[in-house]
């Protein structure tokens, strides 16, 4: 570590300075955007009825409490298929994506692998991911049609849910209990009924506690809340579909609630994880958030078990429903892989096989396959049954349809972030961050 | 300096010597040195071997529309085109640029300051240097930037610390008009590494300059400004350069802090940072290839602006 300073060393020259330096920066820049390019061609396949050894490459992002009940599902395949060795990676949804990204540019993809909603498309639209409709192994018997119609891209089935899923507004149930303030009607509550609770929240609690809080620039919230007016964030033919008005009223609805005291004030959000235990609800900051349901079992245990699951508000009152069945969460096979029958057979396991979700359980939502999904609620833990049957209960509803962000939807997001801080600083006016976003977003999705 | 003997000066005389006295077969000292100089570099020509290969690939995909998945297409400029409408890469360059006029002379100021102190000859400088030198081995690490996250967090120390005075100190982290300053913080944080050689340099300096300027009656600021900084601005030359195009090219710090957006509202969004959005997150690799050509452009001429205005400042005593 310490390098000898001798006083007798040789001192620097200029010339010997410059032959020192010149070279030794300039090096570093240009390194990190080395890629192979990955030709999209035929990939010559394994015969799917074949006994001979293959390793299958199986990767998705959660915690550890994802990655056991995933591997106790592998392991009954395993047990089945004793030719097929498969390797798993996990990771946080964040770096998983990264990481993602750079495995397809190498040539290097996961055989079946999870891929985020609004990514689906980035990697289908470019032949990254396998038809799944043409492979055969794939078991597609048990999926209905509105299940499968959102990943249904250009006929091209490109992928399948990982699990059903839809956002809830949990509420802590024990705080209002303390203030004596009534628990909404989570199928009749408005966005109205919503400020006027956490308001009450926070005036009762002397601000130690915030009545409510969520995500401005999470899309799963701003696709329901753009639903309910009417609109789609993005529409079936790919198009940016919500109106700066539209934009507006959501940055606007929450500034509102922020400085009539129940939104929690800017610069409150700085999290380090997504972690349930670590969450702003489980710490006793604020007494309601908006989460995807599949997440309500590690909420309410890191709760203490005693939140309300309660739909979004506005469901009975907007123009339109806003809720839909959003996955966030699908499963893709390559068309780089060498073994599709075999991932296309892994993924009919995953997707139709009581037992697999015997031992996974609703950690990524519900069987999209309903047979599956009214077997395994009796085998369910009384929260996964509670979130089980939110989402079935809406799924018996007539709900508007979802569709796959189009290309271009990360940067599209990306400035829904940006203009959201912006907003919640007050360094620009709602107006100006719902006519920036719009625009940014017709420009990529003119491209 | 002047005590020491430069390599050209003794090399001159000894050939002969060399040859005269025998040692067959070893070549002249100056001979011997080349060898062993080529022998220290061999494994930087080994990884020049895998460097230079993708030096060619990103400069032909910066002349290309590449979204990683398919073949490349040929588009001429229309890359760099774009680049002149490109607000987020304007942004990316003030972020970047704010973070090395900031970070790079208060860093150089931090690291010369306790070179200074260090050098009075005190106790336990093994150990002082050590204690200094540990935060540059750590400081472009995930841990550090993840702990930095939490120091300045809403409920970090730092905002603690705060409280005890009655301030209420804002979300460090979550504020864009504070974000950049975590992290610059956090540069200045890790001036070991100049420091170290700071501490070299000033070691050099013979002390009977100094000597000969207090019998004169040179107070100590003077003897600081007339000797020491003199004889030292090679070193700060040095440091000056290296911390400069290190600087440019920070990318962890931003992409950790930020969770790989340069948030909040584009605060942290270093060039290099930007460079990978681009690449790796919107697909755009060729855009992305030529972001990184520009990047080479713009170190390379503050690097020779760097050595023009040298000419002007550093003193070499030889």
């Amino acid at each position: 570590m310490s390098a000898r300073l001798s006083p007798k060393s040789t001192p620097l020259t200029r010339r010997g300075f410059n032959h020192l330096v010149v070279g030794a920066g300039a090096a570093g820049a240009v390194g990190l955007t080395a890629a192979c390019a990955v030709e999209p061609e035929e990939v010559v396949q394994e015969p799917a009825d074949s006994d001979e050894p293959i390793e299958l490459n199986f990767v998705w992002w959660g915690d550890a409490g994802r990655a056991e009940v995933t591997e106790a599902a592998l392991d009954l395949y395993r047990a089945d298929h004793p030719n097929v060795t498969i390797t798993t990676e996990y990771q946080d949804s964040g770096p998983y994506k990264d990481k993602l990204a750079t495995r397809i540019a190498a040539g290097d993809a996961p055989d079946l692998m999870a891929i985020r909603r609004d990514q689906l498309r980035e990697y289908g639209d470019r032949g990254a991911l396998a038809d799944l409709r043409t492979l055969d192994a794939m078991d597609l018997a048990g999926l209905s049609d509105p299940v499968l119609a959102p990943w249904d891209v250009n006929s091209q089935l490109i992928g399948v849910p990982a699990g059903l899923n839809t956002i809830g507004f949990i509420i802590q149930t024990t705080v209002l209990e303390e203030h004596g303030i009534d628990l909404p009607d989570g199928d009749t509550w408005t966005w109205d009924d919503l400020a006027t609770m956490a308001n009450a929240i926070t005036a009762a609690s002397g601000g130690s506690i915030y009545g409510t809080c969520y995500e401005m620039a999470t899309v799963a919230n701003l696709y329901v809340w753009v639903r309910q007016q009417g609109e789609d964030l993005y529409t079936e033919d790919g198009r940016f579909g919500a109106s700066e008005a539209t934009i507006q009223s959501w940055f606007d609805f929450a500034d509102e609630m922020r400085t009539t005291g129940g939104f929690p004030p800017a610069g409150f959000f700085d999290a380090t994880t997504s972690a349930a235990e670590a969450s702003y609800i489980a710490q006793g900051r604020v007494a309601s958030q908006i989460i995807p349901t599949n997440n309500f079992k590690s909420y309410n245990e890191a709760c203490g078990g005693t939140l309300a699951l309660l739909r979004i508000p506005g469901e009975s009152t907007a123009t339109r429903r806003g809720q839909s069945i959003d996955c966030p969460h699908l499963w893709s096979i390559s068309s780089q892989s060498a073994h599709q029958a075999q991932a296309a057979e892994l993924l009919s396991f995953l997707t139709n096989e009581l037992s697999a979700w015997e031992a996974m359980g609703t950690t990524r939502g519900v069987p999209p396959n309903s047979e599956v999904a009214e077997g395994l609620v009796p085998n369910l833990e009384e929260d996964d049954v509670t979130a089980t049957e939110y989402i079935l209960g809406l799924q018996a509803e007539d709900l508007p349809p979802a569709f796959a962000d189009p290309v271009g939807a990360t940067e599209i997001q990306s400035k829904l972030a940006d203009v959201a801080v912006e907003v919640e600083f007050a360094r620009i006016t709602s107006a100006d961050a719902a006519a920036q976003l719009v625009a940014t977003a017709n420009d990529v999705l003119a491209d | 300096m002047s005590t020491s003997v430069a390599p050209s000066a003794t090399a001159a005389p000894t050939p002969a010597a060399a040859r005269g006295s025998g040692a067959p077969g070893r070549g002249t000292p100056r001979r011997r040195n080349e060898k062993a100089a080529y022998l220290f570099l061999l494994p930087w020509f080994v990884g020049l071997l895998f460097t230079l290969i993708p030096f060619g690939a990103s400069l032909y995909l910066a002349f290309t529309d590449y979204n990683l998945i398919n073949n490349p297409n040929w588009i001429g400029f229309e890359n760099f085109q774009e680049m002149l409408t490109d607000e987020d890469l304007l942004q990316a360059l003030k972020v970047t640029g704010i973070y090395t006029f900031v970070g790079v002379p208060l860093s150089l100021l931090a690291a010369l300051g306790v070179a200074l102190a260090l050098n009075k000859g005190i106790k336990g400088l093994r150990y002082y240097r050590a204690v200094y030198y540990l935060p540059s081995l750590l400081g472009g690490s995930v841990a550090i930037v993840m702990l930095w996250r939490y120091i300045f967090g809403n409920e970090g120390i730092v905002n603690a610390v705060l409280g005890v005075f009655g301030i209420d100190g804002p979300s460090w982290v979550s504020d864009p008009q504070y974000a950049l300053s975590v992290l610059i913080s956090l540069h200045v944080w890790t001036f070991g590494s100049p420091m170290v050689i700071f501490l070299a340099g000033l070691r050099q300096i013979p002390i009977m300059y100094y000597e000969a300027a207090s019998i004169d009656g040179a107070s100590r600021w003077r003897q600081f400004v007339s000797i020491t900084m003199p004889l030292l601005s090679p070193i700060l030359f040095f440091n000056l350069v290296l911390a400069l195009i290190g600087s440019l090219q920070t990318f962890t710090q931003g992409y950790i802090l930020s969770g790989g957006t340069g948030g909040p509202s584009g605060s942290t969004l270093f060039y290099n940072l930007y460079l990978y959005i681009e690449g790796f997150q919107r697909f755009d690799m060729g855009y992305a290839s030529a972001l990184a050509w520009l990047l080479l452009v713009i170190v390379a001429m503050f690097t020779a602006a760097n050595f023009l205005m040298s000419r002007f400042w550093v003193f070499y005593d030889n």
